[in-house]
């Protein structure tokens, strides 16, 4: 399963019971506003990018490539009433990092941005994966 | 005349065997090492320096030859800790780890353009020595060097 159906699937387990919930779409642009502005409060993630390194090469060509795959999730809410569960909801999406069932990532990663749209708060997580 | 060049991923191999016979590049039943990331065949002359009265500058003379081929690998689990059913072979029956441990000697060759005929490569007996595997988190798979302390002289053959 990729990366990405797993945070999915994850993610809507561990968001059940909050405020916000979560999408299978991906977060395309509609009108000029892409779609996580225009649906507040659910979270979108991003189609995986998925980058491949020979990290050793060897006489016999029997290299050793690793996999760096990055998906970015989107939320956005109220940036004049923030939800009451705001700082659980954020940590729940960061720490779903660790919950994925394929162990062969050995660097499991999040970094957190927000960002200010009219009155509406952004928050972009970038998910980075990398595994041998 | 021209440079070897071992890109093509078939030109660089170290093959091992508890007989001459077997160590040839391209033998049947030959241990080839695997995932090698580099090979030195080293062939140093010992000398000795000395001065004399009449002359500013020092003389040498030539002792013994040193000679050495050392390898860095990313360990392959049947070449390292051997596999049971290669019967014909001894060292790959029973693996780098344990014939160095036991302190066996082998027969090796390296080849230098592949195992095609007419090929060159070098040859010798020696021993197993210098393994040092190390894993991190970081590099996340197992490499270890490698050397074989050449018992006699290198000699140089075709396939």
């Amino acid at each position: 399963m990729a990366i990405r159906d797993d945070l999915i699937t994850g993610l809507t387990t561990r968001l059940a019971s909050s405020s916000v919930s979560v999408s299978t779409e991906l977060p395309f642009v509609s009108g000029d506003i892409p779609l996580y502005q225009k649906n507040m409060k659910k979270v979108y993630l991003d189609e995986q990018q998925v980058g491949i390194t020979e990290v050793y090469n060897t006489l016999d060509r029997g290299d050793v490539s690793q996999t760096e795959t990055i998906v970015n999730a989107y939320l956005c809410v109220d940036a004049k009433n923030s939800l009451t569960d705001i700082a659980t909801i954020i940590n729940t999406i960061q720490s779903e990092r660790t919950q994925l069932t394929d162990n062969n990532q050995f660097i499991r990663e999040v970094d957190l941005t927000t960002d200010f749209v009219d009155d509406k708060i952004v928050y972009t997580f970038e998910y980075r994966f990398i595994a041998i | 005349m021209g440079v070897i060049n071992v890109t093509a991923g078939s030109q660089a191999i170290l093959t091992l065997g508890n007989t001459e016979p077997l160590a040839v590049p391209g033998a049947t039943n030959s241990l080839v090492v695997p995932l090698m990331q580099d090979v030195t065949v080293s062939a140093a002359p010992g000398t000795v320096r000395y001065s004399t009265l009449d002359s500013s500058s020092s003389s040498a003379f030539t002792t013994v030859n040193e000679n050495e081929v050392s390898f860095n690998m990313l360990l392959d689990e049947a070449v390292f800790f051997g596999n049971a059913a290669l019967t014909n072979n001894s060292v790959a029956e029973l693996g780098l780890l344990t014939t160095s441990i036991n302190k066996t000697e082998i027969f090796f060759s390296v080849a230098f353009e592949g195992a095609d005929s007419t090929d060159n490569y070098i040859k010798g007996k020696g021993f197993i020595g210098g393994l040092a595997p190390t894993a991190s988190i970081d590099q996340a798979v197992w490499i270890s060097p490698g050397t074989i302390i050449v018992n006699g002289e290198l000699t140089k053959a075709t396939v």
